[in-house]
């Protein structure tokens, strides 16, 4: 840890300082101690987040719709019935923005409503919240808000829309692409890999993950899901900063890490330096391209695996994911300070 | 038919499967001395595994027919390693198919005799324009152990169909690609510069019967042996070990067949003795009997009034020894076998072992290894039997034919129920796009195909029947049912071996259901298929005998099964599909890296291509993380 890392920690720990908010043209910005955070109103979610000087985001997180088809998805139809939720995950719009500091509508925000502001804001809370419409048929609705606490702690609010006439879900989750792959990460939940219809064998406990392990089933599919988590921390070491990549061996020897939390109930969820896109189109492991990013879905529903068999059985039941009904899922993501 | 003159038409016939091929027997190995005995010194056996001269051939009418003569140039050959699959080594391609026939497609084929318009079929596969045939030769001296007696080789699998020669003489011809076919030498075999040679054909109408869902290989897969018979043989050995209902009380009943060498001054069996000892795991003599020796013995069953059973948990074995032995004293041949006492009976509906309701915790396991193929080593076999006590697996079904001959003593000694599967699948005579079309079937009713699988059966069970681990025989696998399989039955039953008898395929022909198999197996039924099956029936007890299909991300639901162990007494559990993926390596042509390749990544066509991989375990042997899920449950019900 350098001098000013360490001066950072110790005036973070208080958290006394309030959030400063810039109500930008195009990016709402929030920043406290050690942390910055950048909501883009174009890009339709957080185009950046920053602790400690390293950023976590490559591209703004979005729902998650889609698994890679899996053995049993395959053979069952699962994915011929399902696959509008392919397209939905490739492709999002952005409906709606809406902004408060300390529970006040900050309505309206966008230029040139934000001359009034005349400078930074004060705040002890910021909440963004966006509305996103899927490319299904019916079309489905997502509202993901962020809620940033003096702490910088972000606690994110999902909720899908169910609606009459949507087909099953393969998965439901919020996915950050981080920029580079991660060194591995520890979390505390099941061990191995689990699924809603297979984590009886799954040890609770603390674990933790070398690398960005993808289970190399012969045709690349669906994997790394860890059900019943109470935190996750990804660990990683390398940036894009091209200032810090000039300092060399030293600055890359250290790790930095991010984590995430349940609220209130536990969460799922796959840590892969793949898409689920990307699995989906490799038909060998080997086809799958370099590994370059950290993708890290947190799960609000997951489908089962099945087993009965692979050519027409479908999972079983409780474990499906009703299109219609409605899912809501609360995390939070946590920076973590006192590392290195 | 000349058995003294090799015949390509035998590759067309379905009654022609074995031409001089020595009867099944027992596995029991052998020594002259008391001194190989107590070392495990193997003095009466060469192995002529290794580095043979080899030649591949499109069809059998390019390849080499005087190959086999010992003034043969063989300047033309190359080489290959015995055991090799001929694909693998390089030589035709390597192809993976499921339910169709390989040639699907691309010829059109119906087995002789199973339609009023194909009767026998000359030419259908000895005429193929793709039949391919490998010509295998190697030379080599008997060492001194084997010197002056009787010879036989042993080959303990090659795939499909072969014809041997040694030093010039047509010796034999064999067909079942996964029991051993051994062969006497005697008459032609010399001290030195012998000349083997034999000839290997992929297909042939066995083809028709081995027509399993995996990659589809030809060649000599397994050892080949030469073993030497001492003056007298013991030629087969049956222990018939029985566990009375009280748990303790054993009886133990031993058939013996005895041969002789027969010359001048061989005294031969008269004035011989045949001495039997049975030991206690700490070597103690639970009981001893000596006996005239005679061409065939059958010892009345001794009672022995407090044996220790054999279960999972507790595989206790005893040691029998059988000694021949001259009129002076001397011993002749010494013939040990690990037995044990266990009692499977069907009661009330129920399967039990020794007086316990029997819960089968199983896999079903290929031979496979990424590298060889169905060419496993005893590493193999070793890492395969610590991962099933690892993850609480207690049953292997043998799919779907029988398994090299070290892994049933294995399982003997680990204590791993096994159901011993024939060598018999052929799905792609009646199930056609999944639906069930018998409209041509073998081996079906069809007069001419009924010797073949019960020879395919007698093999399985002469070879097999002295181990402790097997409690159901398997008529095979996947093959419809009609009176050649029934056949097949009734050939065990007359055995009265106290096992039980397992065939899946008759619930799609339920004529047959009170002829075939004592226990209601099904595959892949759902949980509410079994529970229907269970509310509504109960003749027999219910096995899965596939279920939990493990392909790629799968083995989700497992509890939904387990619970049914908890409802029905009658539901015994199941075998999961399978133990480990079948996948190959293969250096990647883009980036050099060793990777693994399935199905149609050979150019082969039609193809299943990912369908073989449904492993707990990769095709590296590494677990899949479904294991986790199966080690919980199966430990829950141990």
């Amino acid at each position: 840890m350098d001098y000013t890392d360490k001066q950072q920690s110790e005036n973070l720990k208080n958290g006394d300082g309030k959030l400063g908010v810039v109500f930008g043209d195009v990016v709402l910005g929030v920043h406290g101690e050690g942390f910055e955070y950048l909501f883009s109103y174009a890009a339709g979610g957080m185009v950046s987040l920053v602790t400690k000087g390293r950023e976590w985001l490559y591209r703004a997180p979005m729902p998650t719709f889609w698994r890679a088809t899996t053995d049993n998805d395959r053979g069952s139809k699962f994915s011929f019935h399902s696959s509008m939720w392919l397209g939905a995950d490739l492709f999002l719009k952005t409906e709606r923005i809406k902004v408060w500091l300390d529970g006040e509508d900050m309505d309206p925000f966008l230029a040139p409503d934000n001359n009034r502001f005349g400078g930074e804001q004060e705040a002890r809370e910021l909440r963004v919240a966006f509305s996103y419409t899927a490319a299904t048929v019916p079309k489905a609705q997502v509202e993901v808000s962020y809620t940033v606490k003096q702490d910088g702690k972000i606690q994110v609010d999902v909720h899908y829309c169910g609606k009459k006439g949507l087909p099953e879900l393969p998965v439901f989750g919020m996915r950050f692409i981080m920029p580079t792959k991660a060194d591995g990460f520890r979390y505390f939940g099941l061990s191995g890999e689990t699924y809603p219809d297979r984590m009886a064998g799954g040890i609770k406990g603390e674990w933790e993950i070398e690398g960005l392990p993808v289970t190399p089933y012969l045709v690349p599919q669906d994997c790394g899901v860890h059900m019943d988590t109470d935190w996750l921390e990804i660990q990683r070491s390398s940036v894009l900063a091209n200032e810090r990549r000039a300092l060399g061996q030293r600055e890359k020897d250290k790790r930095f890490s991010l984590g995430f939390e349940k609220v209130d109930v536990p969460f799922s969820f796959s840590c892969l330096p793949y898409t689920a896109e990307e699995l989906e189109n490799a038909t060998h492991q080997e086809e799958l391209p370099p590994a370059r990013r950290t993708v890290v879905c947190i799960l609000g529903a997951v489908r089962g695996v099945g087993g009965i068999d692979s050519w027409g059985s479908d999972v079983e039941e409780p474990w499906h994911i009703d299109g219609e009904k409605d899912i809501r899922f609360s995390f939070a993501i946590v920076p973590v300070w006192d590392q290195d | 038919m000349d058995t003294r003159k090799p015949e390509l038409g035998w590759l067309d016939d379905p009654e022609v499967f074995r031409v001089n091929e020595l009867p099944a027997h027992s596995d029991h190995r052998f020594y002259e001395t008391e001194d190989d005995f107590v070392n495990g010194k193997d003095s009466l056996y060469q192995s002529l595994n290794g580095t043979w001269h080899f030649f591949w051939s499109k069809n059998a009418a390019s390849r080499p027919v005087n190959f086999y003569r010992e003034d043969f140039d063989l300047s033309g050959f190359e080489t290959i390693s015995v055991p090799c699959h001929m694909e693998i080594a390089g030589y035709d391609r390597i192809h993976y198919i499921n339910t169709m026939y390989p040639w699907e497609g691309h010829k059109y084929r119906r087995p002789a005799y199973s339609l009023e318009n194909f009767r026998a079929q000359p030419g259908q596969f000895s005429q193929a324009e793709y039949n391919p045939v490998g010509s295998y030769r190697t030379e080599f001296d008997l060492e001194k152990g084997l010197l002056g007696k009787r010879v036989c080789i042993s080959f303990e699998g090659v795939e499909q169909a072969m014809y041997v020669w040694l030093n010039g003489y047509f010796i034999g011809y064999g067909e079942d690609s996964f029991t051993p076919s051994d062969f006497d030498l005697t008459p032609y075999i010399r001290e030195k510069n012998n000349v083997l040679a034999v000839e290997v054909h992929k297909r042939s109408t066995a083809a028709y019967l081995e027509d399993q869902d995996f990659f589809r290989f030809s060649g000599i897969f397994r050892n080949v042996t030469l073993y030497a018979k001492p003056d007298i043989h013991v030629e087969d050995l049956w222990a018939r070990p029985v566990l009375r209902e009280d748990g303790k009380t054993g009886e133990l009943g031993i058939a013996l067949r005895l041969s002789e060498k027969v010359g001048e001054k061989q005294p031969g069996l008269k004035g011989c003795q045949v001495s039997v000892v049975l030991r206690d795991r700490q070597g103690g003599t639970v009981f001893k009997k000596t006996v005239p020796a005679l061409e065939k013995i059958s010892l009345e069953p001794e009672i022995l009034p407090d044996v220790k059973a054999w279960e999972h948990k507790h595989p206790y074995l005893y040691q029998l020894e059988v000694r021949i032995l001259a009129g002076d004293g001397q011993v002749v041949e010494i013939v040990p076998y690990e037995i044990g006492f266990r009692r499977i009976v069907l009661e009330d509906g129920i399967m039990k072992l020794n007086g316990r309701r029997l819960i089968i915790n199983g896999v079903n396991r290929h031979e496979w290894n990424a590298r060889t193929g169905r060419v496993v080593s005893e590493t193999d076999l070793l890492s395969d039997i610590a991962c099933f006590h690892e993850n609480n697996i207690n049953s292997v079904r043998t799919c779907h034919y029988p398994n090299q001959i070290p892994w049933y003593g294995l399982c003997d000694r680990e204590g791993i129920y096994v159901m011993a599967e024939t060598n018999l699948e052929s799905h792609g005579s009646w199930q056609k796009m999944n639906q069930v079309e018998p409209s041509w079937n073998v081996p079906g009713s069809v007069p001419q195909w009924k010797e073949a699988v019960v020879d395919r059966m007698r093999s399985n069970f002469e070879t097999f029947k002295n181990h402790v681990s097997i409690l159901f025989w398997s008529l095979g696998n996947e093959s419809y049912a009609r009176d050649n399989i029934q056949a097949m039955q009734e050939y065990l039953e007359e055995k009265k071996d106290g096992r039980l008898i397992h065939y899946e395929s008759v619930f799609h022909n339920r004529a047959y259901e009170d002829v075939i198999s004592d226990m209601e197996s099904r595959m892949y039924a759902s949980p509410r298929e079994v529970r229907e099956y269970l509310e509504n029936s109960g003749k027999k007890p219910f096995i899965l005998c596939e279920y939990m299909h493990d392909m790629g991300n799968s083995l989700g639901g497992l509890k939904s099964y387990m619970d049914l162990l908890d409802e029905f007494e009658q539901y015994q559990g199941g075998f999961i599909w399978d133990f480990i993926d079948q996948a190959l390596f293969v250096k990647d042509e883009v980036t050099g890296r060793e990777v693994l390749r399935y199905g149609g990544d050979f150019d082969d066509r039609p193809s299943d291509y990912e369908f073989s991989g449904n492993g707990i375990l990769f095709a590296d042997r590494t677990p899949k993380p479904a294991i986790e899920e199966v080690k919980y449950y199966y430990g829950l019900y141990r």
